[in-house]
């Protein structure tokens, strides 16, 4: 949709390409992106005054570690949001795929890349067997992946008799431990990596914008030709995979595989997979995307909780915070648009 | 318009029961005595609370993810307006009543009049009540809860019928006669339906989804003082587990989630299946980890029947009419 501004000030008299000018830049300082940025350093300068520690090599390091955990959450739901639908086993599937990886790693001294592959499929079929039995049964996502979410642990939970794994290879756990450059976790790297090949994807492949078709009109890209029942199967299957990588971070971070690391049937989970998305610009309703924006409000997300907890102010009311982060970002993106399309920009 | 009895939503739920208890009793027969069956009521009697919060909200075609949050902040309100204030428990009741109805009364507001989902802004407000339970009690129990609870929670009347019934029972019938006879029930029913139609036809869809939330939050909030007796301590993590249980409920009661249809005596049917199947599991010495297997599978197999009703439905009606 971006670039729209220019294409059409060609031709125009100097005077409007000019106001066409400014309202392309009213419109890039009103996105999402730039006002996350915004947010992001005003937030990181209000914590580093108020409590230096914020800005010590180690507290930039842990931020970049636990906020590349939440990116990769985000985006595991971001991919199956573009679609319409939800994913409530994201926890789930996340703990399932990690414990997979766990017990390759322990019961069958796997070498750790192999592991993680194993992992990954794990993740990879369960978000394949969501997609199926949406697909085939015709019901809304958010009812076939509650009951999912509570099946998947349960068969976890079953299986493990709810014990960790702990003897993980330590080549893993050192990847999660190396610090690059003094402050980089190479966590956020494989974040920012995934990021990338997902921007692709929705920019650049026929896959990733049958993907935003399907999101969009579902009828319609039905009709042009898209196999959407295929697209959302593999909607889901990229979804299990990104959970699968986000539960293996978690296990090459904590050096074990620990069956409630995501809460009860993985519901601690569901707050900040659809914080990223959500302060990031991508619609609920599908056919919208923004990776970057997704990148950026779950580093927001990650920031606040990491210098709210610096400055001590109560732990426990850590939720409420981000509850009402998350209600007033739905509210101001509803003025924002609101005022958007009043003003004849979008 | 009359449906033979083995059309209706609570037909199928019934023959499971009733297979389910003259298998079960046959294999086992302690199913039947008074003790077991005095814990199967307790346990239906809470679940049916949770169950019926949210298929009030399924009616209009919403869901809503905060029925745990707001049952375990007017829980830990209620032990804690005891413990803390010394406040006499019917008292505290009714003011965790009216904490419960509040809060149902803010996810309605901000759904109607913002028109955003009402899956995020629950998902949102579930995280600030439980949030503020956390601040409140910082994850420790209230202990202090006065006898007259503890018994109420956990007697018998009329044995082996356990105290806990009768709210149950009282809602149930309010609910029912809500739905079938109150112009208020239809309303509801109208704006799941069709929410555009029922706009169109004067009823005020704001007015109608804020009352639903409200009645969604007051139900959430009995389930959770109910639960404050019968575990006979104000516990913070109350309502941490009901997410699943409260659409398993209604949905194999016959309720169709896109809204406008929902069956209360299907409902308790599907709290009373899902309290066998659990009890099932701890008499058997089945893994009772497997629960939330259960639960998950009941979810799928009642939502791909409600399906086929639906489809079969539709064929039919397309069949009269040509």
């Amino acid at each position: 949709m971006s670039g729209t501004g220019q294409e059409q000030s060609v031709g125009i008299p100097p005077a409007e390409q000019a106001s066409g000018a400014r309202l392309a830049t009213l419109r890039i300082l009103l996105s999402n992106e730039f006002g996350l940025l915004v947010l992001i350093v005003l937030f990181a300068i209000i914590f580093s005054t108020i409590s230096p520690a914020f800005l010590s090599k180690f507290s930039l390091y842990a931020l970049g570690r636990t906020s590349a955990v939440n990116i990769m959450i985000g985006f595991s739901m971001m991919v199956v949001i573009i679609t319409g639908g939800l994913n409530l086993s994201v926890g789930s599937i996340g703990v399932c795929a990690a414990m997979f990886g766990g017990l390759l790693m322990q019961a069958f001294a796997m070498p750790w890349p192999l592991a993680v592959c194993g992992g990954l499929a794990m993740g990879a079929a369960l978000g394949a067997l969501n997609g199926f039995i949406i697909v085939r049964s015709g019901l809304h996502s958010f009812i076939i992946t509650l009951a999912t979410m509570s099946i998947f642990f349960g068969v976890m939970i079953f299986l493990t008799r709810a014990e960790s794994y702990r003897d993980i290879s330590p080549a893993f756990t050192s990847f999660g431990r190396m610090k690059l450059v003094g402050i980089i976790s190479p966590l956020l790297l494989v974040s920012a990596l995934a990021g990338v090949l997902l921007s692709v994807l929705f920019r650049y492949t026929a896959l990733g914008r049958e993907m935003l078709a399907t999101g969009a009109n579902e009828r319609a890209a039905e009709l042009s030709g898209i196999r959407v029942n295929r697209i959302i199967t593999y909607c889901h299957l990229l979804s299990g995979v990104l959970a699968g990588v986000a539960g293996l971070m978690l296990v090459s971070r904590t050096g074990a595989a620990i069956p409630s690391m995501a809460g009860q049937l993985g519901q601690d989970w569901l707050l900040p997979a659809f914080l990223g998305p959500v302060l990031g610009g991508t619609l609920l309703t599908g056919g919208r995307v923004s990776v970057l924006g997704t990148f950026l409000g779950s580093f927001l997300v990650t920031m606040l909780t990491t210098g709210l907890l610096l400055m001590q102010v109560g732990a426990f009311w850590m939720q409420t915070y981000l509850g009402m982060l998350l209600l007033a970002a739905v509210l101001i993106d509803m003025v924002r648009r609101s005022y958007l399309t009043r003003r004849k920009l979008i | 318009m009359s449906r033979r009895f083995w059309e209706t939503d609570w037909f199928g739920p019934l023959m499971v029961i009733v297979v389910a208890v003259a298998v079960v009793s046959a294999l086992n027969p302690s199913f039947l005595s008074p003790f077991n069956i005095q814990v199967l009521l307790l346990a239906i009697a809470v679940n049916a609370m949770i169950a019926f919060s949210q298929m009030i909200i399924i009616a209009i075609g919403q869901m809503n993810l905060s029925v745990g949050a707001i049952g375990g902040l007017s829980a830990i309100a209620f032990a804690g307006m005891m413990e803390v204030w010394g406040i006499p428990w019917p008292i505290a009741a009714i003011l965790a009543l009216a904490l419960g109805v509040l809060a149902g009364v803010a996810n309605g507001v901000l759904v109607a009049l913002t028109g955003i989902s009402a899956f995020v802004i629950t998902l949102a407000s579930l995280s600030v009540y439980k949030g503020v339970n956390l601040g409140i009690t910082e994850a420790q129990p209230f202990y202090k809860i006065p006898d007259v609870v503890k018994g109420l929670g956990n007697d018998t009347f009329l044995h082996p019928l356990p105290w806990l019934i009768i709210p149950c029972v009282l809602a149930a019938l309010l609910l029912w006669y809500l739905l079938n006879r109150l112009p208020l029930g239809r309303s509801i029913l109208a704006v799941g339906g069709n929410e555009h139609a029922a706009e169109l036809s004067g009823i005020s869809v704001r007015r109608v989804v804020i009352v639903a939330h409200a009645i969604s939050g007051l139900l959430a909030a009995s389930a959770g003082i109910m639960l404050v007796g019968r575990l006979q301590l104000g516990q913070p993590t109350i309502g941490d587990d009901w997410l699943i249980l409260s659409f398993a409920a209604p949905v194999i009661g016959g309720a169709i989630l896109s809204g406008g249809h929902v069956s209360v005596a299907g409902t308790l049917l599907g709290v009373a299946i899902v309290a066998i199947f659990t009890q099932v599991l701890v008499l058997f010495n089945i893994d009772p980890f497997l629960v939330q297997v259960v639960l998950g599978v009941l979810i799928l197999w009642a939502v791909g029947v409600n399906r086929f009703r639906e489809v079969r439905a539709l064929k039919h009606s397309a069949q009269v009419a040509s």
